[in-house]
């Protein structure tokens, strides 16, 4: 006798994972519904349901009364196992519906370690994996997310990626679906309308040749698609769409608290950083939108705490005019306010004490490299002296624990610069130990925390050679060797997760057999450290004749065609060649506010572009 | 200062939001409907809420209860109103007074068991002289426990779909609390002894709450 999914509910870990339910999500009638969307999110529930864009796009989608956007989720192991048993397919969280019977089911990709997830979710949906192997019938499978900059090792398993922001091309894709529905759907007329979108690209539509070398040689447009795509973005956000709701999850979640977007893009241009690059220009939110926002969000929700968020909250140029006017409602509702990603160096005393910044999250800092040599190379545009005073200044306010965030195996990195990680844990010790007012009989505690570095394209490093997972271990027991303190905690990440990483990252279309053979082989969960398994990988790689060096140890030559070469996010390849030289001369770039660089996003007059400069 | 006691009832979907996840919801919903109540002066403030008794995830209940402080006078049919405005489904108040007695006089609870055997098959594990059930204790150990005498209190009858349902009322409170999953895993093993393969689920639902002298929980 089989189960059925209410019995399963009750068998598994954390059923809120899979009730639906919560406060604010949507429930709609079928009948009066024309599009079925399921927006899937290839990992838990806890990690999917912290993540922004999924929030806006089931808001965006379900203002539409032809539309029903729901939500799904990737289930953990033992529920899967349950499903599977018991021929349960996967499923919505609002109707409980198999999302196979659907018309759109949307991925983001947020990592490529999701992708073997990704192909697990298909399965679990009865779907073909290969859009090739889907017909008509079938709902379309679209991505969208930071990957799709080069969706080519997934090309074979999507209908269809969204490049970009994408609010308004959804809309789009969905009413020009609902013409080719009124008027007897097939899926290959319908891929070939959308290619003409601007911001959609149909993968089936291109067709890469490559060299004998393994390069490629060309990438071929077919049926009349575009020979370029290019991304698209929201020009303005104080007239875009922001949802004033967000559902309230049950379970404790990962980032569970309101958020408000603040600008969308990062001036820095720090070398290493994809997301600096693709989501250029910078474009703020004016502090009276995102006071209503926020507002709104935490009447709907009830959160105790929201928090302001882009990739540097403290270059949001106008932070001393929007911090009082949301503390004005904030501290009498007793809601708080955090600040992720904030350089606290740029920050007022006054307002740093008001906000409690100290207090909640700590001191947290990420020079990435050790020494300023590195720092240079990568353009990470803070100073030795910036971090020390900063942490002086926390030290003699009472705070004992520092958090550093370093990266291992930077292009030019030397065991110099390793060394360098350990140099600067040491200063901040120091600098604790030198403060005259420190608190009695507390010790310091710096944890530094060392990720790989992964080189992506769209940025200045895309022609870089990855360390190998040699070097980096090497690295590794370099910087262990070189910490002679207690009072610094070592916190390295996995080597080989990154290795593959890198693998993906500047991958093309023959790693679509891999992953697909991967996946049969049991990797489903690549993301999670307890089910990652690089030995299974590196069979798979091997029996399918594929050199993973070829992808991630490989120095690219300025004139190599790479596989994500047709695709356009505005950042021109002169620049970013530009970059690479002077990283290699240590050479840094101003941010966007101090001067153009010229790096291309000016084509859309957006934000910083044709803002006035300081 | 005034302590308000609310009284709600958790079911459907809702079963599956367990204690934890409960106060937080509750927390949000006490802020979304704006009602004033005290916020705890310490390091972190919060709303002051306290439940008298947690129901166990997977559980429903008709009479759970949460304690508030109000700073400011509040008339308790706008409590009830203004806190249904914003809960999720499945939770419903359906009153809210000052309390009568204390969270500690809470001794038995009744619950209504509904399992997914039928009757008739049911009927050979309450036969039984004994049914004995192994409880950890907080020191780790194993106690045995009788369940016979509680069984046999209970009323047991069919569903229209002939499942066996029982009402059984259980001690809940500081000296002794049994939890109804006990007299499903015993039955469940029972059966498993006997061969019959597939899993007894049960459908928990708490009735009500009894002081010592049987009194409802107020």
């Amino acid at each position: 006798m089989g189960y059925d999914l209410e019995d399963l509910f009750r068998l598994v870990q954390k059923p809120g994972r899979y009730t639906g339910g919560e406060l604010n999500s949507i429930i709609k009638n079928k009948e009066e519904i024309e599009v079925r969307f399921a927006f899937c999110f290839p990992d838990l529930y806890e990690v999917g349901m912290s993540h922004l864009g999924m929030k806006l796009l089931y808001g965006l989608l379900n203002e539409r009364q032809d539309i029903w956007c729901e939500r799904v989720f990737m289930p953990d192991t033992d529920m899967e196992e349950l499903m599977r048993e018991n021929s349960i397919r996967l499923f919505s969280l609002e109707s409980r519906d198999e999302i196979n019977t659907f018309d759109f089911i949307g991925f983001t990709l947020q990592y490529e370690l999701s992708y073997t997830a990704v192909l697990n979710m298909l399965e679990l949906s009865g779907l073909p994996l290969r859009t090739a192997d889907r017909q008509d019938n079938h709902p379309l499978v679209i991505g969208g997310g930071p990957c799709v900059c080069n969706p080519e090792p997934v090309a074979g398993f999507f209908d269809l990626f969204v490049l970009g922001e994408g609010e308004e091309v959804i809309l789009e894709i969905i009413d020009l679906y609902r013409r080719h529905k009124d008027k007897g759907y097939k899926k290959a007329a319908f891929l070939h309308d959308a290619a003409q979108i601007e911001g959609v690209y149909v993968p089936s539509l291109y067709e890469p040749d490559y060299n004998r070398d393994g390069t490629i040689k060309s990438v071929t447009p077919l049926d009349g698609a575009p020979p370029k795509v290019r991304k698209r973005i929201i020009k303005d956000l104080n007239t875009s769409y922001y949802p004033d709701k967000f559902v309230v999850p049950f379970i404790d979640i990962v980032h569970d608290r309101a958020m408000s977007e603040i600008f969308r893009g990062c001036i820095r241009g720090c070398r290493f950083c994809q997301a600096g690059f693709i989501y250029r220009p910078v474009r703020e939110k004016s502090p009276e939108t995102i006071n209503a926002q926020s507002r709104a969000l935490c009447e709907s929700t009830g959160y105790e705490e929201f928090s302001l968020s882009s990739l540097s909250t403290g270059d949001y140029s106008e932070i001393e005019r929007l911090i009082p006017m949301l503390l004005d409602w904030a501290e009498r509702k007793q809601t708080n306010i955090s600040l992720p990603s904030l350089r606290i160096d740029g920050f007022s005393e006054e307002l740093a004490q008001k906000l409690n910044v100290l207090r909640r999250s700590g001191l947290t800092f990420a020079p990435e490299a050790g020494t300023q040599r590195l720092r240079d190379a990568i353009n990470k545009n803070i100073s030795e002296e910036e971090i020390l005073e900063t942490a002086r200044k926390a030290f003699s306010s009472g705070w004992t624990a520092v958090k550093l965030y370093f990266m291992m195996g930077l292009p030019t990195e030397t065991m110099e610069d390793v060394a360098g990680i350990a140099d600067l844990g040491q200063k901040i010790v120091d600098c604790y130990y030198a403060n005259p007012v420190k608190p009695k009989g507390k010790g310091v505690s710096v944890s530094v925390s060392v990720s790989c570095f992964v080189p992506k394209p769209f940025t200045p490093f895309q022609w870089e050679p990855q360390d190998t997972v040699e070097i980096l271990e090497q690295k590794q027991k370099h910087l262990r060797a070189s910490i002679t303190t207690r009072k610094i905690t070592l916190n390295r990440h996995d080597a080989s997760t990154s290795f593959l990483e890198g693998v993906f990252a500047r991958g093309d279309r023959r790693l679509c057999g891999v992953i697909e053979e991967a996946f049969r082989r049991g990797c489903k969960r690549d993301a999670w450290p307890e089910h990652f398994n690089i030995g299974t990988w590196l069979s798979v790689m091997a029996d399918l004749n594929i050199e993973p060096p070829f992808y991630a140890n490989r120095r690219r030559d300025y004139d190599e065609i790479f596989p994500w070469d047709h695709l356009d996010y505005g950042i021109n390849k002169s620049f970013l060649i530009d970059e690479n030289r002077k990283a290699h001369q240590s050479i840094t770039t101003p941010h966007c506010r101090i001067a153009c660089s010229g790096c291309g996003a000016a084509v859309w007059k957006g934000g910083v572009c044709v803002d006035e400069r300081n | 200062m005034k302590e308000i006691r609310i009284f709600f009832r958790k079911c459907g979907r809702a079963k599956y939001i367990s204690h934890l996840d409960l106060m937080r919801t509750m927390t949000r919903a006490v802020r979304r409907a704006g009602i004033p109540v005290w916020y705890t002066q310490g390091f972190n403030k919060h709303p002051y809420i306290t439940f008298a008794a947690p129901l166990s995830l997977g559980f429903e209940g008709l009479t759970e209860s949460m304690d508030i402080k109000l700073i400011q006078d509040i008339g308790m049919e706008d409590i009830v109103a203004d806190m249904n405005s914003v809960l999720p489904s499945g939770i419903e108040v359906y009153s809210a007074a000052e309390p009568v007695m204390k969270a500690g006089d809470i001794e038995k609870a009744i619950y209504k068991l509904t399992f997914s055997i039928r009757l008739k098959d049911f009927a050979a594990f309450i036969e039984q002289d004994s049914i004995t059930a192994e409880k950890r204790t907080k020191k780790g150990g194993l106690r045995l426990i009788e369940l016979k005498p509680f069984i046999e209190q209970a009323n047991i009858s069919e569903n229209e779909d002939g499942s066996a349902v029982m009402e059984v009322t259980l001690p809940c409170g500081s000296t002794q609390t049994i939890n109804p999953l006990l007299i499903v895993s015993v039955c469940n093993k029972f059966f498993a002894d006997k061969g019959l393969q597939s899993h007894i689920f049960c459908d928990v639902l708490r009735l009500d709450l009894l002081d010592g002298q049987g009194n409802s929980f107020k």
